[in-house]
């Protein structure tokens, strides 16, 4: 497995078979005198704008507190253990409904989308 | 049978789909001005689309990912941001024209000014989004595009010079008005080339579950159904040579001249054909243009996305063309020149290419993707060509037209 080529900015597939985001990113351990090891996948906002700048990470992550409170200041991380590779997508078991990953769009559906007659 | 079915429905798709006010009213300029000269333009385009499409279509059955997906996968976020942010741009201009030309169709008929039907237009594109499902918008909207047809029997109609028509695909230098010639060969071919017609078409083929084994139908409809839509084109611009010239018009400055273009083959109703042609025509690509937006930023950041599901499935995905359907028609409520913005933005269309159609050929020679089914070295080498060439032409006779002043 190459982790660049077959894993980051893949499709992220959750445990109901739902889109929910990209890899957008890897954190990575390095260990005294062992191999370094990927420990979690990030996905989100965060991690997507530190990818093009630090600046702008530090700019998103304020803006991201401010809208959706504490929970929303750190990028959201999938330990390892929980990531299958499978063919095109990446399936992590866990519920994307109970992480802060779709909250914009709960968010949006219940005061936007959902008011709007015939959503 | 049902495989028959879906070649029947894909064509018709192309020619109705094929025809907007980018191909309609390049083809018309070229006619009344060069008279034959720049069918060559319209020919290439063609050849470019059929070979984009076959690719799109082939792409999406053996990888299962559309476009934008891939590229993002393949190239990282910091390059994706780049066509993603090209795209969006030439896609709003492209979606302003598209929504003007639905609008000039109803000023024709109505004769209220094209400005106040900016946003009624709009209304009715987005309620057919919100409501209407993938195979509604691709197959109800595409068969009553076949009234461009209208064009075809019009040209036949008009008994032109087969000769002469037939010269007119070998290229020429032109006689007068260079930089003109040039600004509306770069036109025809942006207007041909058009990159959401061939994101559309592979997140048409995810939408339909497209697999391997629906590569022949995707040759098939490629092939005729962008051979008759760019027949539709040449047509149209045949009979703007034979209707526009010999009356010594040969500047189109707006679309009221150009309505009557078909008058003196079908009479009043040439006038009715017109003006239903541009509507349908329109309307049918300001869906696809505005429905390509949400699947271009759906695809590229992972959300769920599918014009079958209820918008408060994919809540992220209607908002996307909910807004870009309103920020377009700006463009018209503000009463900027529907047919000026459909020249520029199709030659901003054909600047843009690289962008779009080179990280789309490293995939498409990507074994990881489609594996046996590469692209051959014809493919390649006729789409890279025919995109450079747009490229040069647009780099060189965009600025002159501007500075020039578009006249």
């Amino acid at each position: 497995m190459n982790l660049i080529r077959d894993v980051l900015d893949s499709q992220l597939v959750d445990s109901n078979n739902q889109k929910m985001g990209k890899v957008d990113g890897l954190v990575m351990q390095l260990r005294e005198g062992e191999q370094p090891r990927v420990t979690f996948i990030e996905v989100g906002s965060i991690t997507l704008a530190r990818r093009v700048s630090a600046r702008l990470g530090l700019w998103v992550a304020r803006l991201n507190e401010r809208l959706g409170g504490a929970r929303h200041r750190e990028p959201f991380r999938i330990p390892w253990s929980k990531v299958a590779i499978t063919g095109v997508d990446v399936t992590v078991g866990v519920d994307a409904e109970e992480t802060p990953v779709k909250d914009w769009q709960r968010w949006l559906r219940r005061n936007v989308i959902g008011r709007i007659p015939g959503a | 049978m049902k495989k028959a079915l879906e070649i029947t429905l894909g064509i018709v798709t192309s020619i109705g789909g094929f025809l907007e006010v980018g191909s309609l009213s390049t083809a018309v300029q070229a006619g009344a001005k060069f008279r034959f000269q720049l069918l060559w333009a319209i020919a290439l385009g063609t050849i470019c689309i059929i070979f984009l499409v076959e690719m799109a279509g082939r792409f999406a059955a053996v990888s299962r990912h559309t476009i934008p997906d891939a590229i993002r996968e393949r190239f990282g976020f910091g390059f994706f941001l780049i066509p993603l942010t090209v795209t969006l741009l030439v896609n709003f201009l492209v979606m302003g024209a598209e929504i003007g030309g639905v609008c000039i169709a109803l000023q024709l008929l109505t004769g209220i000014s094209f400005q106040w039907w900016a946003l009624p237009v709009a209304f009715a594109a987005w309620l057919m989004m919100w409501k209407g499902t993938f195979g509604v918008i691709e197959q109800g909207v595409s068969a009553l595009g076949l009234v461009t047809l209208c064009f075809v029997v019009a040209a036949l109609m008009l008994h032109p010079a087969w000769t002469d028509v037939g010269k007119g695909f070998l290229p020429t230098l032109p006689g007068h008005d260079r930089a003109s010639y040039w600004f509306i060969a770069v036109s025809i071919l942006g207007a041909s080339i058009t990159p959401y017609l061939f994101f559309f078409y592979s997140s048409g083929a995810i939408e339909d579950k497209w697999d391997e084994s629906y590569l022949p139908v995707n040759r098939v409809v490629a092939g005729l159904g962008m051979s008759f839509g760019g027949t539709i084109a040449m047509a149209a611009l045949i009979v703007a040579a034979l209707v526009f010239l010999p009356r010594g018009v040969t500047e189109i400055n707006s679309y009221d001249q150009v309505s009557v273009m078909l008058t003196p083959v079908f009479g009043h109703w040439g006038f009715v054909l017109f003006a239903a042609s541009l509507g349908i025509a329109c309307f049918g690509a300001t869906l696809e243009i505005g429905l390509e937006q949400a699947y271009l930023i759906a695809q590229g950041f992972g959300w769920n996305w599918g014009e079958n599901l209820k918008p408060k499935d994919d809540p992220g995905f209607a908002l996307v063309y909910t807004i870009m359907i309103f920020l377009s028609s700006l463009l018209m409520l503000v009463g900027i020149d529907p047919l000026k913005l459909t020249l520029f933005s199709m030659a901003l269309t054909a600047a843009s290419l690289p962008v779009t159609v080179v990280p789309f050929l490293f995939l498409m020679n990507d074994e990881r993707y489609v594996g046996q089914h590469r692209n051959g070295i014809i493919g390649n080498a006729v789409v890279l060509f025919i995109i450079a060439l747009a490229f040069v032409l647009a780099v060189v006779s965009l600025p002159l037209e501007i500075i020039g002043g578009s006249s």
